[in-house]
């Protein structure tokens, strides 16, 4: 199964149409005796490419080949089994949660019990022929119908305006600046989301820290600035990354990522956010939003601001490993290879080199009694293009 | 009374008609047990009323370790008698529990064990059921497996204070046209034997001895601990053994003998003077008398020659010294000449006085224990360890029986001359082995540093005329480095020749599970195919028969896997087929080379 080009991502007739081709192919090579190969875009960091012209990861040449044997028949069996009910959903529209389908896949062979091989013993084994099933077709989750229980950051602006596509066509408007204190928090659906601003939104901010991102708007941050203010929620999940891309795409505002001075930040998170990952090499072009520039915390504002930093326990297990990988990163991630990025680049060497780290929570030991100072400091460093 | 102490005394005896040994070897053993306690102000009790006392040093510290212990010495003391005499053994047991005992939690239980064994002159019947320290074996440097003359008569002693009642004994030896039937009691201020109801019956047989204990104790028959380990342990290592038995809550079992040939129990060796120490070699002259010290020294140990008397001279013993009666060295003398021959160069010992079950009868043996899948043996050639010759075999059995908890530990047998060791594993030679070796290259399970796991039994058997035990109830063998060693290699042996069973059989399951998976899945996934696809039955069915024989390769190169594990596993048990006579040449070889 070599789809080299990426099928178009309209209509919804795609999924079913390249199953079909699968299964026709698959049962072509069984009628001759000839023994089916699946191939699957290989989906790692030796297989990844980035060119900043097209902003994000995206895969090479190289594909996993699963060939049907005696020791990948259970499973393609279980894919193709999954597969129907999958389709199934597609054609009514229905959605599910992974865990939901592990209970349909359940009744199904309950009611049949010729399929009694295939039964699941937990849903880590049907979650994985979710996944081997995008794999074979080379598509998302979503595109099948199975929504994990994700959603884009906690989002709030007072110039925002969403509206959304239901699936029976309706529409629903959502002004951003009439939910009060509670964030907007959009599915992983972002094709049928619709933004415009009420007024000229001048930038969107993506805070790591949830907690952090509350803070600032109780403050009143959106208040008294034109802007998108969105919590990451450590890294990003799909929705989040979808989402921002949306912003990206439709409302052309600069976008700025504000989160820890560490090795981990830099590149599972703020990495993802903008370029995407090697595990999801495929998706990448859905999920990533390249404008976004990282706003700090920057070394050189410990200095300037005399944040508190701290030094890096490499005894740490965790810790350790992110300067492992950072060191790794700087060697073979093409991201951070590239000219483009080398201010992101520089501050990896500096995090390895000193070994220390400071969090965005630093900027309020600046001055203790204004609790706005933290949003002082954002907003200067924005308008002094005061990032990389 | 320490082994190691008895095991050193003794002169060579063959010369010397049994009876006859048996006395002077117990008047000596007498002098040394009341020796050993010099200083102690009690010197003027018996050797019956120390033991009587101390009966938890020989195996009666605890109502279950009571039973055990009576059917183990009764049945060892059959065993060695047919062995002596050239009898295939047929030993008959009954255990049975008569109800409460008068100790708190036990039962009264009675044991009886029967042999075809010579049976006993009546004239010994007291002396060998009554009295401590008669023995016809005694520390004469021989792989019995009775040493020291305490066994029967402690159990005698425990029926009597437990039961007040001694030893039930019937007893015909060939020339007896009668057997004579009575009971034995142990007059325990005296160390004597006395005979009471003494009767003559006919019996029906040539000859043979039942003894009959009933005593308080607890019968407990399974675990490592249990009646039924020792009786398979001690079917396991005698395979020429016919053994009956009738326990509580079973019926009654008959093990038939596997193999026709009577163990030959090598004479016996002397003592090595560097596996002494300067006490045991002091005691060691006591047996002697009045000789000189250079003949003692010549004949009471291997390995010491006139050239090592010279040698001796050399290195600053006075040569009148060894002229001198060995009665009338003094402290300093001995001490003297015992620093110089520890210094000396000596010849290891020889192997010849150790005694083998063979890897042909122990595979038959093995299969006695109950179904098994499959099994590996090793018999180890002679060795010397610390200065002891000793002989290390191991017999490995994956049971049938899947009953068993497949996360319990193997079942471990462990023997020192044939008799089976049941208590106080741990500081074992044999289990710190066992744990030394990395089970999982042979495909068993083991947690990390402990004893491996599955439906295994794992036997090992170190058979020595000087086993060093750990302690006096002689439960565990001295984990000395080198034996350790030795162990540890015969069990690498058998567990290399059980991976190569455990291989094949893995190769089978796996083409079994092929197989299985093709017949499962084919329709299956063909089906779910057609489904999607919207196929007509045309296709399903050509679909299934192309995908019938994509599969039916992929099987066919796993039976071809297989039929190559198989054939290996052949060609190793034809190599050792056609190896057996060669090893045997070999020990042959060593033996003449001593
Ligand atoms: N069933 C028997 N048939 C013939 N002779 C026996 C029998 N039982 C015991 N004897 C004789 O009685 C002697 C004493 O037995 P006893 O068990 O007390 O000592 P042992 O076997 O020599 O040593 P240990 O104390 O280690 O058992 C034996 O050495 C043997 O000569
Ligand atoms: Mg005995």
């Amino acid at each position: 199964m070599t789809t080299k080009t990426r099928r178009s991502k309209s209509g919804d007739d795609q999924i079913p149409k390249l199953s079909k081709e699968l299964c026709n192919r698959l049962l072509a090579d069984l009628e001759r005796a000839r023994r089916p190969v699946l191939y699957a875009t290989k989906c790692s960091l030796d297989n990844a490419l980035y060119n900043h012209k097209v902003g994000f990861l995206t895969p090479g040449d190289k594909k996993v080949a699963t060939e049907l044997n005696v020791s990948s028949v259970k499973k393609m069996s279980r894919a193709i089994f999954m597969l129907e009910i999958l389709l199934r959903n597609i054609d009514t529209g229905a959605v599910n949660t992974k865990r939901e389908l592990y209970y349909i896949s359940k009744g199904e062979i309950k009611h049949n019990p010729m399929l009694k091989p295939l039964d699941f013993s937990d849903q880590p084994e049907s979650d994985a022929t979710i996944d081997f099933i995008c794999e074979m077709l080379e598509c998302y989750r979503e595109e099948l119908n199975c929504y994990a229980n994700d959603r884009g950051g906690q989002t709030y602006s007072q110039q925002l305006v969403v509206t959304e596509t239901l699936p029976d066509g309706d529409q629903a408007v959502i002004d951003l600046s009439k939910l009060g204190t509670s964030p907007f928090q959009p599915k992983n659906r972002p094709q049928s989301l619709k933004l415009s601003a009420r007024k000229k939104i001048d930038f969107c901010l993506i805070i790591e820290s949830e907690g952090t991102a509350n803070t600032l708007v109780a403050n009143g941050f959106t208040k008294r600035h034109n802007c998108i203010l969105i919590g990451a929620q450590g890294v990003p999940s799909n929705a989040v990354r979808g989402w921002t891309k949306l912003i990206q795409d439709q409302l052309s505002v600069p976008l700025y990522f504000f989160g820890d001075l560490d090795a981990y930040t830099l590149q599972n998170i703020y990495r993802t956010l903008k370029a995407g990952s090697a595990a999801s090499l495929i998706r990448n072009s859905d999920y990533s939003a390249p404008e976004v520039r990282f706003l700090g915390v920057l070394p050189e504002d410990i200095k300037k601001y005399d944040l508190n930093d701290y030094p890096v326990k490499e005894s740490d297990a965790a810790e350790g490993r992110a300067l492992k990988k950072a060191a790794d990163a700087l060697k073979n991630d093409p991201f951070f290879q590239d000219k483009r990025n080398k201010g992101v680049a520089q501050i990896l060497k500096w995090l390895l080199e000193h070994k220390r780290r400071c969090e965005q929570q630093a900027y309020f030991t600046v001055d203790p009694r204004d609790p706005t100072m933290p949003e002082k400091i954002i907003v200067e460093k924005i308008k002094r293009g005061n990032y990389v | 009374m320490t082994s190691a102490k008895k095991k050193a005394a003794g002169p060579k005896a063959s010369a010397r008609s049994a009876a006859k040994t048996e006395k002077a070897e117990t008047e000596q053993a007498k002098e040394i047990a009341r020796s050993s306690k010099a200083g102690n102000k009690i010197t003027t009790s018996s050797t019956a009323e120390y033991f009587s006392k101390n009966l938890q040093q020989v195996g009666f510290s605890s109502q279950i370790k009571a039973t055990l212990t009576t059917l183990k010495e009764a049945v060892d003391n059959a065993l060695d008698a047919c062995e002596e005499h050239g009898i295939l053994p047929e030993v008959t047991v009954v255990i049975e529990k008569l109800g409460a005992g008068s100790i708190k939690n036990s039962d009264q239980v009675r044991i009886r064990v029967e042999d075809n064994g010579p049976g006993i002159d009546p004239d010994d019947v007291p002396k060998v059921f009554g009295e401590y320290l008669a023995s016809s074996k005694f520390g004469r440097g021989r792989c019995s497996r009775g040493q020291q003359g305490i066994g029967i008569s402690a159990a005698t002693t425990w029926a009597q204070l437990t039961c007040a009642s001694g030893a039930k004994v019937t007893t015909k030896t060939k020339a007896m046209r009668k057997a004579v039937s009575c009971v034995v009691e142990v007059d325990i201020k005296h160390n004597r034997g006395v005979i009471k109801n003494r009767e003559t019956i006919d019996w029906d047989r040539p000859n043979g001895t039942a003894v009959e204990f009933v005593f308080d104790g607890r019968v407990q028959l399974n675990g490592e601990a249990g009646l039924l380990s020792y009786l398979n342990g001690t079917t396991l290592v005698n395979p020429h053994l016919t053994l009956h038995y009738k326990v509580p809550d079973m019926e009654l079992q008959t093990v038939e003998r596997v193999s026709q040939e009577i163990p030959q129990v090598p004479e016996a060796t002397e003592p090595h003077p560097h596996t002494m120490k300067l006490g045991e070699f002091i005691a060691h002259s006591h047996l002697f008398g009045r000789v000189k010290t250079g003949v003692w020294l010549k004949r009471g140990f291997s390995r010491v020659t006139d050239g090592t008397l010279q040698d001796l001279v050399k290195g600053g013993i006075k040569s009148s010294m060894l002229e001198k009666s060995v009665d009338a060295l003094g402290e300093a003398d001995f001490k003297s000449l015992f620093t110089a021959i520890q210094n000396l160069q000596l010849m290891a010992p020889s192997t010849k006085s150790v005694l083998s079950i063979g890897e042909e009868s122990l595979s038959k043996s093995i299969r006695r224990l109950g179904a098994v899948d499959f099994f590996s043996v090793v018999t180890r050639k002679p060795t010397i360890c610390d200065f002891k010759p000793v002989e290390v075999e191991v017999a490995i059995a994956r049971l049938e029986d899947r009953s068993i908890d497949p996360d319990s530990p193997v079942q471990t047998l462990r023997f020192a001359n044939r008799v089976p060791l049941q208590f106080d594993k741990s500081a074992c030679a044999i289990a710190q082995a066992l744990t030394s070796v990395n089970w999982r290259a042979y495909g068993l399970a083991q947690p990390k540093e402990s004893f491996p796991i599955g439906p295994y039994i794992i036997a090992v058997s170190v058979v020595s005329p000087f086993i060093k035990f750990k302690n006096a109830s002689k439960e565990t063998i001295d984990a000395s480095d080198e034996l350790v060693e030795e162990i540890r290699r015969a069990l690498i042996q058998a567990g290399q020749k059980l991976s190569k069973h455990i291989r094949r059989e893995e190769k089978a399951n796996e083409l079994e599970e092929k197989i299985r998976h093709i017949e499962q899945f084919g329709p299956i996934l063909v089906h779910g195919i057609c489904r999607i696809v919207d196929a007509p039955d045309s296709r399903r069915t050509k679909a299934e028969e192309g995908l019938r024989k994509l599969l039916g390769r992929d099987a066919e190169v796993a039976e071809q896997e297989l039929e190559q594990a198989h054939s290996r596993l052949e060609a190793q048990k034809e190599k050792e087929a056609s190896r057996q006579p060669v090893v045997e040449a070999i020990e042959e070889g060593v033996l003449q080379e001593d």
